[in-house]
């Protein structure tokens, strides 16, 4: 059987917030897509200090901000960048495809 | 599924309170109101240090340091901000003003930083918000708040803990093991600093900071005590932010000292906008969570009522 990771569509890239993040649910998870000065990143949504949804943060650049307790990750490798968050948060690979953004899970 | 916690800012959104478009215009930073803010309070410190070195040899010092001292204690408001990254668009100048803020008041940032997260995550919940204030139970219970009495006994009693290497049962709810060291070494390197400073002026026998900034500060404290109290003392123990904090409306002096932390139940909603967009904030939720209009006054107004009432009650 096979158990390697498959591209999955996730949003129309006509559909992201520019400069933002973007929430997609993509089965059971729920995702963030990042639109940066360097390309699309991607992330589980739910910040892995307290569980808030960091597509309510803060986004600037290539970091996303918890918006409840302002821990910060680099969204390009998903390393903390302030505390509270001390642990890498799960990112994944992206391209696009026709128009349409695709996550590698 | 996997779900998200429900946090005031969630609720907001999904009862409409707030769009997500207004969302990000309340979020961005920029660095300029920050810095300008910040060489205003510079030139403040000034004003009220030179107020002291004219007074130096009459009993007007002690006014003049009382003055000194209300501004030394909202550091606290703008350490406060940089723990929130809220001050300035650039990350590190958050860490660096927050640092200092935190060596002139005695508050070790790190600490401060993780302590004020389960604030936010469990604000006024009895047993588990670590910088809940009682409802005193006597009016001699409130007045021994505000002298800061209390306050100081616990801060220093912190301190001396940390640099001992050790943690209070609560302390270690909230940081986490890989954080533990740093802020052991966190509390040892401000003791070094006072200590240096006790030793440098011994040296030079010219004791100046005593009277520039430590009197001061602990004079100041009170005041600081008495605005604390305004944010939740009063307010229901209860998880609804709507309910548990109070929004003073003070005046423009008072909001500048702050860092607009007047603005208290917005700020807990939306922790993440920045302090000069939060009268703007207010506007929009204001009808939405506890407004105190009659501002510090009022609040401890309220305070002692519901201290009087609950003595008559017993």
């Amino acid at each position: 059987m096979a158990t390697g990771k498959q591209w999955r569509d996730a949003i129309r890239v006509s559909e992201l917030e520019q400069n933002w993040v973007t929430r997609v649910e993509i089965g059971t998870r729920l995702i963030a897509i990042y639109d940066t000065p360097s390309g699309l990143y991607a992330s589980l949504a739910l910040c892995n200090h307290g569980g808030a949804d960091l597509c309510d943060g803060y986004f600037d650049g290539h970091v996303i901000e918890c918006p409840l307790h302002q821990g910060a990750f680099d969204v390009r490798d998903g390393k903390p960048v302030s505390a509270p968050a001390t642990r890498p948060m799960r990112v994944f690979e992206t391209r696009v495809q026709g128009g349409m953004v695709q996550i590698r899970l | 599924m996997s779900k998200a916690i429900v946090t005031p800012l969630t609720q907001a959104l999904a009862e409409g309170k707030l769009t997500r478009e207004e969302l990000r215009a309340f979020m961005q930073r920029s660095n300029g109101p920050g810095l300008r803010h910040l060489a205003l309070w510079v030139v403040l410190l000034a004003c009220t240090t030179t107020l002291i070195t004219l007074a130096w040899n009459s009993w007007l010092i002690w006014p003049a340091m009382f003055l000194q001292g209300i501004v030394l204690v909202h550091h606290f408001s703008l350490q406060h901000e940089c723990v929130h990254y809220t001050v300035f668009r650039t990350r590190w100048l958050n860490d660096l003003v927050g640092q200092i803020c935190g060596l002139i008041i005695i508050l070790p940032h790190r600490f401060f930083r993780y302590e004020h997260c389960d604030h936010h995550t469990y604000t006024q919940l009895t047993g588990e918000d670590p910088e809940l204030i009682p409802l005193p139970e006597t009016f001699g219970q409130y007045l021994l708040y505000l002298s800061a009495l209390p306050y100081w006994k616990a801060k220093f009693t912190e301190v001396f803990r940390h640099a001992c290497g050790r943690l209070s049962d609560a302390e270690l709810r909230f940081i986490p093991k890989v954080e533990q060291q740093a802020v052991f070494w966190d509390a040892r390197r401000m003791l070094i600093v006072y200590g240096a400073a006790v030793v440098a002026m011994a040296a030079t026998g010219w004791w100046g900071l005593i009277w520039y900034w430590l009197i001061p500060l602990f004079l100041g404290e009170p005041v600081m005590r008495f605005v604390r109290m305004t944010e939740h003392v009063g307010r229901p123990t209860v998880a609804q932010m709507s309910e548990n904090t109070r929004t003073n409306i003070v005046s423009a002096p008072m909001r500048f000292l702050c860092w607009n932390m007047n603005y208290h139940a917005e700020h807990h909603y939306v922790s993440s906008v920045p302090f000069h967009a939060l009268p703007r904030l207010h506007e929009k939720l204001k009808d939405h969570i506890f407004v105190e209009t009659g501002g510090y006054l009022a609040a401890h107004r309220d305070i002692l009522r519901q201290i009087m009432q609950r003595k008559s009650g017993t």
